[in-house]
Formats: structure tokens, sequence, C-alpha cells
């Protein structure tokens, strides 16, 4: 084996904060949480340079399982939070994460907004087609007729398909990932938060209390179907939106698009207007002076 | 399904062979430890019981190794580490269920040596080096001895309890 | 014995939430009154779980305070429910004997119950049903072998329970409920308590929660339309609407959120249907700007907010009364919408079909501010009598109105005559922005003015309503009591109790807590000269408001804690007794120096 000649900083475990998980057993968010530890060990920031903001939700306690600066705010608003930690301190990694329920339904207006801006963020919803936190309901994500206790007599609305509409959005980097395949995840998560912009990474991560019995780990793991094994082109937008249509019929994996020239981040252009501005200041005990008539 | 990154087996050394092994029992420790805490949270004690018992199995693996690893090498550099691995020995993490019988835990155990099992086995074809070799051989044959251990713990549990927890338990609750 | 607590505590997997639902279901079959409220671990399965059942031959206000008789499965999970589940020196504790614990060394400290049993649970599950998982059901035949209550009926709903997994499981429930009684029988208390038999009125009561109480009220009152969006502990509203609504030509919209929730229920007031939300804490906060569009298009919408522990996520679970202040003010503009508090499951139905009739009447927002105690507890109630409600339904325009159609005319009682898109004539254009008498928009100050004088004259009637107000004990009283919500049932015992023990004090009940009656107020305190507002926020929030609009005498206090800490009956009696003290001293003579 080839000899690596600088060692990585961080391991996973560096990111594993004391605090337990209290998710059922067997929730598919557990392995996305292992992937996170070994996306964030691959990329190599400090724990303290890493900002974590999430919304509410089961799958929204995940911050607090890790050692980074974690926030769990308010039910869908996560997005708009980690897009001003960013543009406060462009230095930081930013992560956004939250359900289907908190990024698609109360904060589905949010999303084409971050995606439109580009702010360098990496968002990964923990996509379980239902609430899980307040006990069953109907997701946005749930699959047309579904039962549950606020669609009794199942559902009468199709399901919003996140890969096709963050695509459609203009999104430069959609991936979908489950944590039937932990290394896959965990590298689709390291590509995403290396990618300069904003990058969303959905996980088919199941519910074991109220999902359906043929959508657990051990059906994804059947099921799953590697965009690289079809030969997918990820510079190919069009194809990915094609093979998006598949959302809720096929689970396939991988990144869906990765845009080869990366436009520049909002971010990044804010920082240059700064620096480019900045030799323009007043001292700020003047910055009243333009109002005297003169 | 690919459990390692950028590790090739063709090319590797005892070295870094005992240094992935010892870490492919801290994480099967690490696992066990993590579904032992969870099932106590949940109230699943038989199952708590029975996957901290097999935490102090994966440990003394685990210790084994490591002294192997430093009588032979000392304090010599390490490459191999945990981001190469990927659930090896490790149980998935979608496997446990709240209120799981000790039977339905012991099975996760025994299919996750039979995984390890299959990795070393298949992690011998390729490797070159013979003391590599002979290491994997006899840690796929501990994996049998963990097999064996765990079908017979298996065979000694006393008959399942009749009742289905389903009927009894209370509703999921919400917050 | 005509009133009994009984507090139990497990794990969810031994299911004692499901045999406190069973008991319950079974004494409201016997015809007793009885109450239920539940408290969990934050595990969504499989964590800790508690509940309490108060049973009684008379009407029950509140869940009790101490225990009488304690079962714990485990003593770990029923020490967690400290507060919930308080022990005293006259409960009898019941415990599974598997947990070790000898019967002089619980782990309740500074407590001697009067009587410990440590009972070999599981044991007499195994033996009976073949299960340990069958313990509910023992625990279920312990109370009945010792209490002597609902026999037949709690092996009725055994049977009802159990019968769709066959005859078998049936029979082995039935087992292991006769070893528990058979077990209590053979062991029996040194002090007989056995409870006394409800007045007959088998098969008559209702069991049923806060939440759903509110939701069938709305369905009855004619509501045909539900928005929302889920939220603890308000979601069982939006959950009957989703099984029942449908057969009455409604529809609910589970909506992408609580803005859009109540937008569409807005929206379906527009079309000339009755339309509700519901939520809780940060729902309410989200809903507030399309409430003020409500107010000022004079819409009819209900708006239901569940408290919890806030602010934020707060405590989502448990009962606050901190939302007062939100309910009442969280507005833009001048706006004065209603806000109407149930104090029981029973009283839910009246206040939630007044809600919709002030709605209708006055063509505005009405909130009602439950919380989560009401909502979600589960009670006896009798049978309603529903011939004793009117329902009222919107002013339309005329024929000859239609002809010459001003949706905001200007009349007598302040009320115009509401038109909805169908109707011919009756087009208008409906807006956030102000609006002259037929609806187009203005930037008159002038106007606005008239336009919220309008707006609030309407609903000066509502402050001489004293139905909405319950007052009760001698009316020349010295010493108030004043509670809503929750807490009203907890200082209904408080009054009884403080009036047998001779204090002279009357109980105001705002069923209406916004706008403030001044009147009725101010009437109710012309004799009072101490007493206390007992509520259950931080701040003392009616306290507060009361401060606000009506003189209150110095002597009233306010007695509040924060959400989660139950206020206990006996606790308002002492406070009660404090402030009658007060009374009697003499004032202070200053000393010279
Ligand atoms: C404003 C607001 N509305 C509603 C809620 C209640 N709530 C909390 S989490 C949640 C949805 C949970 O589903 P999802 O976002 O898919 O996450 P999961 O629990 O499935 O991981 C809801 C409706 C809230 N906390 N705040
Ligand atoms: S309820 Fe579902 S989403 Fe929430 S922790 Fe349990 S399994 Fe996971």
């Amino acid at each position: 084996m080839k000899e690596p000649t600088v060692l990585p900083t961080y391991q996973a475990k560096d990111f594993k904060s004391e605090l337990k998980p209290i998710w059922c057993p067997g929730c598919g968010d557990f392995g996305v949480l292992q992937a996170i530890y070994r996306a964030l060990a691959a990329v190599g920031r400090a724990p303290h340079e890493i900002a974590f903001v999430s919304g509410i939700g089961c799958s929204s306690r995940i911050p607090g399982y890790t050692t980074a600066y974690g926030f769990n705010s308010v039910h869908g608003r996560a997005l708009p939070i980690a897009q001003g930690i960013k543009l406060a301190n462009p230095d930081l990694l930013v992560l956004v994460a939250g359900g289907d329920g908190d990024g698609f339904s109360i904060g589905g207006g949010h999303v084409p907004h971050a995606i439109r801006r580009n702010i360098d963020l990496t968002y990964i919803v923990m996509d379980n087609q239902i609430y899980g936190l307040t006990k069953g309901q109907l997701s946005p994500t749930s699959p047309k007729g579904l039962h549950t206790v606020t669609s009794d007599l199942g559902s009468l609305e199709e399901p919003v398909n996140p890969l096709l509409y963050t695509l459609a959005y203009g999104a430069g980097f959609v991936a979908q990932g489950t944590p039937a395949d932990m290394a896959g995840l965990a590298d689709i998560i390291e590509e995403a938060i290396r990618y300069p912009g904003f990058s969303l990474v959905n996980v088919q991560s199941p519910c074991v209390t109220f999902g359906e019995d043929d959508n657990q780990v051990k059906a994804h793991r059947a099921a799953m179907k590697p965009l690289s094994s079809i030969g997918h082109d990820p510079t190919n937008r069009i194809a990915a939106m094609d093979l998006a249509q598949q959302y809720g019929k096929a689970l396939h994996t991988g990144v869906f698009f990765k845009n080869p020239s990366p436009p520049p981040t909002y971010d990044a252009l804010v920082r240059e207007r700064q620096r480019s501005l900045a030799e323009k200041a007043v001292p700020r005990e003047r910055l009243l002076d333009m109002f005297v008539q003169k | 399904m690919d459990k390692t990154r950028k590790i090739d087996f063709a090319t590797i050394g005892l070295r870094d062979a005992l240094d992935l092994a010892v870490l492919i029992e801290e994480e099967a420790k690490e696992r066990y430890e993590e579904f032992a805490d969870s099932m106590e949270k949940h109230h699943t004690p038989a199952a708590a019981k029975f996957f901290r018992f097999m935490r102090g199995i994966e440990e003394l693996h685990e210790a084994k190794l490591k002294g192997q690893r430093s009588e032979l090498f000392g304090d010599a550099r390490r490459v191999v580490t945990r981001e190469m691995i990927y659930d090896i020995e490790a149980p998935e993490t979608g496997e446990p269920r709240t209120h799981m019988t000790a039977r339905a835990a012991l099975e996760i155990a025994l299919g996750a040596e039979t995984k390890a099992r299959a990795f070393f086995e298949q992690a011998i074809e390729r490797v070159k080096d013979s003391s590599v070799g002979s290491l994997f051989e006899e840690l796929r044959d501990e994996e049998i001895e963990h097999q064996e251990l765990v079908r017979k713990m298996i065979a000694k549990l006393p008959p399942e309890d009749a009742g289905d927890i389903r009927d009894y338990e209370d509703p999921p609750v919400t917050l | 014995m005509d009133d009994l607590v009984i507090g139990m505590a497990g794990s969810g997997g031994d299911g004692i939430v499901s045999a406190g639902e069973s008991l319950i279901a079974a004494a409201a079959y016997e015809g007793y009154h009885a109450m239920m409220t539940k408290s969990f671990g934050s595990q969504v399965r499989g964590g800790e779980s508690s509940c309490r059942v108060r049973l009684s031959t008379r009407r029950v206000h509140n869940p009790g305070s101490t225990l009488d008789v304690a079962v714990a499965l485990n003593w770990e999970d029923f020490l967690r429910f400290g507060a919930e589940l308080p022990v005293s020196g006259s409960t009898v504790v019941i415990y599974e004997s598997r947990t070790g614990v000898a019967p002089d060394k619980i782990p309740l400290v500074g407590v001697a119950p009067k009587e410990v049993f440590a009972v070999p649970i599981s044991d007499i599950a195994k033996q009976a049903a073949g299960t340990e998982k069958a313990k509910n059901t023992v625990v279920l035949g312990l109370i009945a072998g010792w209490f002597g209550i609902a026999r037949e009926a709690i092996l009725r709903g055994l049977r009802k329970k159990f019968i769709k997994k066959g005859e078998e499981l049936v029979a082995s429930n039935e087992r292991a409920f006769t070893m528990g009684e058979q077990w209590a029988r053979e062991h029996p208390l040194q002090t007989p308590r056995m409870m006394d038999k409800a007045a007959s009125h088998a098969g008559k009561k209702m069991l049923i929660d806060g939440n759903d109480m509110c939701a069938a009220a709305a369905i009855f009152s004619g509501c045909q339309f539900f928005g929302g969006y889920p939220i603890t502990p308000s979601t069982e509203i939006m959950q009957f609407f989703t099984r029942e609504v449908w057969k009455y030509g409604g529809a609910v919209l589970q909506a992408e959120d609580e803005i859009a929730g109540v937008g569409a229920a807005l929206g379906a007031s527009i079309a000339g249907k009755k339309a509700m939300t519901a939520t809780s804490g940060p729902g309410l906060s989200l809903k507030t700007e399309i409430m003020g569009l409500a107010s000022i298009a004079e819409l009819p919408l209900v708006i239901v907010d569940v408290q919890r522990g806030g602010p934020s996520t707060g405590l989502p679970t448990k009962p606050e009364q901190a939302d007062l202040f939100a309910a009442a003010f969280s507005a833009h503009g001048d706006v004065l919408r209603p806000v109407l508090a149930p104090t029981s499951v029973a009283d839910t139905f009246d206040i939630t079909v007044e809600a919709f009739n002030l709605a209708e009447k006055y063509q505005t927002p009405v909130l009602i501010l439950s919380d989560q105690e009401v909502a979600q507890r589960k009670e006896t109630v009798d049978p309603i009598d529903t011939a004793r409600f009117t329902v009222i339904d919107r002013k339309l325009p005329t024929e000859a109105e239609l002809k010459d159609y001003h949706r905001f005319k200007l009349t007598e009682d302040h009320v115009s005559p509401i038109s909805h898109p169908g109707m011919k004539g009756g087009n208008y254009q409906g807006a956030g922005i102000e609006h002259n008498e037929s609806g187009n928009p203005t930037a008159s100050g002038k106007m606005h003015a008239t336009m919220n004088d309008k707006r609030f004259k309407k609903l000066k009637p509502l402050q001489r309503r004293r139905d909405l107000h319950r007052i009760e004990g001698n009316p020349s009283a010295p010493l108030a009591l004043v509670a809503w919500g929750s807490v009203a049932g907890v200082a209904k015992e408080a009054f009884d109790r403080a009036v047998a023990e001779g204090l002279d004090v009357k109980l105001f009940v705002p069923l209406l807590v916004w706008p403030i009656a001044e009147e009725i107020y101010r009437d109710f305190f012309a004799s009072v000269k101490g007493g206390i507002v007992a509520e259950l926020s931080h701040q003392g929030q009616l306290y507060r408001m009361l401060r606000m609009y009506v003189d209150v005498p110095a002597g009233v206090t306010s007695f509040c804690r924060s959400g989660a800490n139950p206020i206990q009956p006996l606790e308002v009696v002492a406070k009660l007794r404090e402030a009658s003290m007060a009374l009697q001293t003499p004032p202070q003579i200053p000393s010279e120096e």
C-alpha cells in the first residue's frame, strides 16, 4: 500500500459528541450520522469551524450529536438561519439538515431562494416520507394513496419530488443516498461539502416507527441502484432530470448532477464586493457626513 | 457492497493489515456499545445486555490484535484510518428495533459475524503478502468461532414468550 | 369511598398507559365520573410512560392531587414522574416485586406510604397468560380486586381489545386479570378502600379528550373546512376532521405550513363556509399575519391555539397558560379579536360552538385558547343536549340589498351583511388594505378611523356577556379567586374546599378572556379586598391584563408559576387562607422614633 505523505488531521470520532441519540433503534438517521462523521473527517475542517443548523423534527436532532457548533432552530427555518451564518462568516463550513417535512413542506419556500442565491451550504435532508416527531402524519414526500393519521382514507396528493425540484431550481449539486450504503453516503456528503456552492443531499432515511415495512434499510439495500452503475454522467443536467423523475419509484443513489464549472457563490461575491469597496469606507463616526448640505 | 476506501489488498503489508484488523474490531465494539445504550434508553434490556456482551468480546479481540501490532511494529506510523472502513464487522445501524427479543439481537450479531467472515474470505483472495494472508485466515477463523458461539447461544435461549409486545405496549408518543 | 386517584408508571413496553385507558373506559361505562392525564419521556417508542386516573361518584374538576394508589412497574421510571405522581402518607403503593426492592426500602424520600405491596406482577402474568407482557392486565386485576372497580366492564373491555387476535388471547388476558384480582383478595388492605358504586348510568357516558370534543363541536356548528399543519398538542383536531368532515360535505387540508393552513381556512370563509384552523404556540405566531387580514376583511374564522410550554419548542407536551398575551395582542394595527378559553373537556363543546357563533355573528376571527391539559386529558362527559344550543350563521344580504350592495355598509349594529362568491350582485373586492363602505381601497384617515370604529363597536356587546363569565359564591365576599383555562378546574375544587372551611370567598372564571369584560370584573371586584389570580405562567398573564383594564383591589395578588408545574387545589386553598389572614391584620401604626 502506498504511504500517504500527510495523515488526516481529524478522525470520525472527533466529530462525535457525548450526547447519545434518542432516535428509535433502527432509525435511518443513525446511518446518516455515521456518514456525516466520516465525511467531515475526510473534509478535515476543525469541529469549531463548522456550523450545523437544523429545523425541528426527529432528524433535526442531528447537530446535537456532533461536536460542531449546532443550532436546532425552529420548524422549517434552518436554511434562512444557515444563510445568515454563512454570509456573516464565509470562512465557516455550514451544514444544514432536517426532515422532508421541515425542508419541503413548511420550509419549502426557502429552498428555491437558497438555491438561486447559490450560497455555499450543504443541505442534507433525511427523507422518510412521513412526519416522525409528531407521530406519523402525511409528509410532502409521502406517496399518493398513503394512509396516515391525517390521511385516514388515503392521501389524495402527489408528492413533492425533491430531486427534480432542486434540479429545476438550478442547484449546482444534487445527490441522493441511503444509510443502506453508508460508504456511498459518506462519499456523497463529502463531495457535496467540497462542492463550492449550494448542494443538496437527499437521503432516503427510513422511519422504523411510522414508516412502511417495505421502506426500511434492508429493502433499500436490495432496491438501490447506484447511478455510477448505470453509466450516468453527472455533468448532464437534462439526463439528471430524466433520472430524477424516477424518485419514489426507483432508488437511485449517487450524484445526479454536479455543475462542472461552478459559478461563483453568493458568499464569494459578497466578499469580493466587500474587498473592492473597503477603501471607499469613511470612518464610521463620519458616516452621517454625507447628509451634510454643503 | 464496497466496505473499504483507499485500501489496496494486493499491496497491503502486515503492519497495515494489523492496523486494519484493530480498526475493524474497534468499529464493531463501538457499534455494539451504541446499540446497548440505545436499547437501554428504549427499555429493551435483554437485547441491551447481549449487545453489551458482544461489545466485550470485540474489545478483547481488539486488545489482542493491538498487542500483536505493538509487538511486531511498536509505535510505527499508522496509515490505515477508521474512515477507510465501513461496517465490516459492525452490525448495521438500521438493524435493531425497540422491544426486540434477545433472539433477534443475537441474530443481528450472527449476521454481522457472517458478513465479516465473507469480507475476510474476499480479502484473502486478493492479498499477495503471505503473512497478511495468514493473518486474514486467522481472523476469518475467529469469525467462524464467533458465529459458532452465537449459534450456540441462540440454541440455548429459552423458548420465546408467546406474547406479542404490540398487543400490550403503549402507543408511540408525540413530541 | 367516593373518589380515587390512581397513578401508574412503567416503560412504554409495560403498557401501563394502555392499562389506564382500559380502566377509565370501564369506569366510564359503569357510570363513574373520571379523568385521565398522561405523561411521557422523550422517546417516541419504548420510553417511560405514566398516567393518572381519577375516578369518582361525583363530578370531578381536575385530575386530583396526591395519589391514593401508586403503581410502579419499575422504580426508575416511576421516579421520573415525581411532579405528576406525588405520593403521600395515605397512598397505597403497589410495585413489581421483581424490582428487588424491599417494601421498607422503596425509594420514595420523605414519605412513608400507608401500605406497600410488592406484587410478583410479571410472574402472575407469565403463569396466567403464558407471557410476562400481560403485566398490565394483571395490574387491572389488582386494582379491581382491591378497590372494587368495574370488574365486569374491564373484562368486557379486554374482550373488545383482544378479540381481533382471537379467543385464545382473550382467554389468557381474562386469566391474568382474574389472578391479579385473586392476589389482591388474598392480600387485603389493612384499611379496606372499596369504591362506592356509581349511580347507574351504564353505557351512557362519553369518554373523550378536549381535541376530539373541539373538532366534534366544530362540525356540529356547521364547520365544513379545516386547514392546518400538524403540531403537538393540537394535531388530533385535524385528525378528527380527516376522519369525519367529508361526511358533511366538507374538506380538510393538511397544508404545507401554518400560514397556508390558516390561509386556506380564510379562503373557505370567503367562499361562505364556516372554517377553522388549529395549532399550538409556534404555529400561532405564523398565523398572525393572516389573522390580521381576517380582521380587516371582516371574515368569520375560528383559530384554536392549544397552549404548550413555550416560547418556541419549549415543552411541547406540557401545559402552560402563557399564550394569553399572544392571543390578545399579537396583532399589527388596532385589532380586537375575541379569545375564549375552555376549562374542561365538557365545556370545550360550549366554547367551540360559541366561537363559531361569535365569528359568524360579528364577522371576525375568534381564538379558542385551549391548553395541553384540557386538550389531551380524557374525561367522562354526560351526553350533551345539543338542543340547548343555537347555531348562528352569518348575516347574508337580502335580495334588495344585493341590488345596491356595499360590503362594509355602516349599520346600526356595525355588522354589514356579507356576500360570498356565487351570489349575484354581491361582488366586492376584499383586501387587506383599508377600504370604504363598498370595499374600495382608501388612504383616507377619516375612513380609517370610521372603519376601526366599526370593527371595535360591533364587538361591544360581547363585553356584557355575563354568561361567558362563571361567578360563584357569596356576592359580597371580600375574598376573590380568579382562574381560567385548565387551572379553573383546580380553582373550583379549591373554592369548594375553602367555602367548606368557612372562608368567605367567591370564584370568577372567565370563559371570554379577551376582551376584558370591564364592567363584569368591576362588579365582581366591588366587594373584594383580597384574593388571588391563579394561573400557570411565569408572568401571571391574566393578572397583568386585568390590571391594564380594571381597578384590581390591591389585596388581590398573582399566584402563578411556569408551566409543567401543576398547581394543586390545596395550595390554592392555602393562598386563600393567607389572603384572608391579611385582611384581618390591623393596619400597622408607624412607630415614633
Ligand atoms: C411552526 C411549527 N409547526 C409545527 C411544528 C410541529 N412539528 C415538529 S417536527 C414536524 C414534522 C416532522 O417531520 P419531518 O420534518 O419530516 O422530520 P422527521 O421527524 O420525520 O425527521 C412538525 C409538524 C413545529 N415544531 N413548529
Ligand atoms: S419516529 Fe421515525 S424518524 Fe423519528 S426517531 Fe423514530 S424511527 Fe426515526
